[in-house]
């Protein structure tokens, strides 16, 4: 359906997207994945038709888009990573504002906000000033104003960011909901694996303006497949057993967090004994040891020797 | 495109604080220190020195002033130098002098009108002398056919000022009216014309560029909805002044309103272009003051520009659209202008409307939010 063709951006000093090239078929969720500052916004801007490219194309239906976007333009929904309402009106005002921006007119536009209303839980709120609204509710709203002329394809960049659980929640399921209903293409920017993984069926990941690795969610995960990842549990972390994990050569990659750390390791070695050995030594008390399944988390750091969320 | 509009116009009925607060300033403002004169007239403090005649008879003719009569020549220094009287009298026998303290046009009305007067003393006293050796009934006579001749002359000079007909006077109440007006009016503008530049870094410039209205359509609408509050905000005050206070623009309120039109055009274009090369609101916030300010300042809000003796100042007020603002309605209002004389001060203004316009939307289009 769309096509994006060694498309590049840069900005003055930064560049912020290097020669990526991706693709999305009707019907498809597809997540893209990456650190804050990995290109995301820029890339799906340029996929908007909303931010020119340095170089490279984007074709929808196989024609370039740059010089006419606007066939792209009557199918595409857009929610931008920032919300994009007018705040001192109620939901229902900014969803008859943007309706009729999208030329809809009386009947059908009633009918059409109360369809999105109801989409997004927010029927109960449509008379409260937007203002006034929870963050996941102003999320819920940006995310409703992008449907109501129901695109066939939507773009959503980092819908969740900085909401409660059950708003995220509530908005992953129906995303979930308007694809397998609706039949609408998604394009899902996040920096969550968590999302990325419940939602899409192929996955980008994009690093430094470098798409590093895409396709199905097990494609991805068997690129650490000569590799495990452990998961080990501790209270507090002595700062020695730290720095020897540090320096055995056979960790690869090494995630430190407050109560868990992550490390990466061949998977024909047995390393239990070895991180047991060292905790011993060092005086470092455990709490456990564990195989991890990979998760695309632990790929992120496989090939950046970064966490996601760093 | 109505559809813009219609949202502008809610959020402003649902927020219209700052119309409130800008016109409510415009007004108190204007009302304060406008005000403390008594409207329509200009209060003269007089001291006469050694004057037998009946000089006050012919002051209290003079249409438009009042003369308040002191008996201290010391007082009448202290009020002009405190600034309670723009100018002060002394009249003496053979001259008169004036005591200013606000240069203003006044005070060339005020000389003119005293000088007027004693060139009739003179002219009197003249006959006084050449007719002294004839006999007491002559020189009744004479006289008295000197005054009615001076009543009803047999043929009269028309004596007017090159301002106007009627006996118009430079007046601060409504200088400082049009003059808190016109400055406010740009914050209320500057401040409507703002959300293009937060609503297209929030993105809702963008979702509107997706959808089938026009970019023209997304300007013209936002633009006019600065364009009507600020108009609005000046009819609000003119009414308030004309009704509340009595104020009667010398029967030219009408034109006055319409005849403001163009700088209402570009204070807009201005704002305009301040939003496209501002980087955020606070910048902004920073940035109106200053920019507000100065054009009062230059351009003569605050004080006549006659009084600007700086050359640096009056080519910069050249090139500030709240002088031209200033010259059409206090021409229209207070110097009875004719329309050739507001064309050139109109133009001016849609000119520099159109550059502002231009550039700012052209920047505004070529930065990334
Ligand atoms: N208008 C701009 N001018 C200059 N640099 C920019 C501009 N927009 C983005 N950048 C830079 O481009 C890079 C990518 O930014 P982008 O917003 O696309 O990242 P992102 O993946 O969306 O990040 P986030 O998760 O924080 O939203 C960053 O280094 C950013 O500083
Ligand atoms: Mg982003």
């Amino acid at each position: 359906m769309i096509e994006l063709v060694d498309l590049s951006k840069r900005y003055k000093q930064t560049e912020a997207v290097k020669k990526v090239n991706l693709f999305i078929e009707r019907g498809e969720i597809v997540g893209l994945l990456g650190p804050n500052g990995a290109g995301k916004s820029t890339l799906i801007s340029m996929l908007a038709s909303l931010l020119e490219p340095t170089s490279g194309d984007v074709r929808f239906q196989k024609k370039s888009v740059l010089r006419n976007p606007q066939p792209l333009r009557k199918v595409i929904g857009m929610v931008p990573q920032d919300i994009a309402l007018y705040e001192d009106l109620t939901a229902e005002e900014n969803l008859h504002f943007f309706g009729r921006i999208y030329r809809l007119k009386g009947k059908e536009l009633k009918k059409k906000t109360e369809e999105v209303l109801e989409q997004i839980g927010l029927t109960e709120h449509r008379k409260d000033i937007v203002k006034r609204f929870s963050g996941g509710m102003k999320r819920r709203l940006n995310i409703g104003v992008a449907m109501l002329h129901e695109p066939e394809l939507i773009i959503m960049d980092e819908p969740t960011v900085g909401i409660d659980p059950q708003s995220r929640n509530y908005i992953l399921e129906t995303v979930k909901r308007l694809n397998e209903e609706k039949k609408m293409t998604v394009l899902y920017t996040s920096h969550y694996m968590e999302e990325v993984e419940f939602l899409c069926d192929r996955i980008y990941i994009l690093d430094k303006g470098n798409l590093i690795a895409s396709g199905t969610k097990d494609e991805i995960k068997d690129i650490i497949s000569l590799e495990r990842a452990l998961s080990i549990k501790a209270d507090r972390w002595e700062n020695e057993f730290v720095t020897k994990l540090k320096g055995n050569p056979l960790i690869s990659r090494i995630h430190v967090e407050e109560k868990e750390i992550t490390v990466i390791v061949p998977r024909e070695v047995n390393m239990f004994s070895a991180i047991i050995q060292i905790a011993e030594e060092t005086g470092q008390e455990l709490n456990s040891v564990n195989r991890k399944d990979p998760t695309l988390e632990d790929v992120f750091l496989h090939l950046t020797g970064r966490a996601l969320r760093d | 495109m109505t559809g813009i509009l219609f949202a502008k116009w809610k959020t402003f009925l649902r927020k219209p604080w700052d119309f409130v607060l800008f016109t409510a300033m415009s007004i108190l403002f204007a009302f304060i220190i406008g005000g403390s004169n008594d409207m329509n007239t200009l209060k003269i403090p007089v001291y006469a020195d050694e004057i037998s005649d009946n000089l006050d008879a012919s002051l209290e003719e003079l249409e438009g002033y009042h003369f308040s009569w002191l008996d201290d020549e010391a007082k009448l220094k202290e009020l002009v130098e405190n600034g309670k009287a723009e100018l002060g009298v002394i009249l003496r026998d053979k001259d008169f002098e004036i005591i200013v303290g606000m240069d203003s046009p006044n005070v060339s009305m005020v000389e003119y009108a005293l000088a007027g007067i004693y060139e009739k003393r003179m002219e009197r006293e003249k006959l006084t002398l050449a007719i002294e050796d004839f006999p007491k009934e002559e020189q009744e006579r004479l006289s008295k056919e000197w005054d009615s001749l001076n009543d009803n002359p047999v043929f009269s000079v028309q004596s007017s000022t090159f301002r106007s007909d009627d006996a118009i006077v430079y007046d601060s109440n409504y200088h400082f009216l049009f003059g808190f007006t016109l400055f406010f009016v740009i914050y209320t503008i500057g401040y409507t014309v703002l959300p293009v530049l937060t609503e297209k870094q929030a993105g809702i410039w963008d979702r509107m560029i997706l959808s089938p209205a026009r970019k023209w359509e997304m300007y013209v609408a936002n633009l006019a909805n600065s364009f009507l509050q600020g108009y609005l905000q000046i009819i609000v005050i003119f009414l308030v002044f004309r009704y509340a206070f009595g104020l009667d623009f010398h029967g030219k309120m009408m034109e006055t309103l319409l005849l403001i039109l163009p700088y209402v055009f570009t204070v807009v274009a201005l704002s305009m272009f301040l939003v496209s090369v501002v980087k955020t609101v606070q910048q902004f916030n920073g940035v109106l003051p200053i920019v507000s300010l100065s054009m009062a300042m230059i351009g003569g809000a605050y004080w006549p520009l006659e009084i600007v003796e700086s050359e640096i100042l009056l080519t910069l007020s050249k090139g500030n659209p709240l002088t031209y603002g200033m010259e059409i309605v206090n021409g229209v209002v207070m110097y009875g202008y004719p329309m050739e004389e507001l064309l050139f001060p109109i133009s001016i203004l849609l000119c520099m409307g159109v550059v502002f316009m231009g550039m700012g939307i052209h920047l505004m289009e070529r930065r990334h939010i």
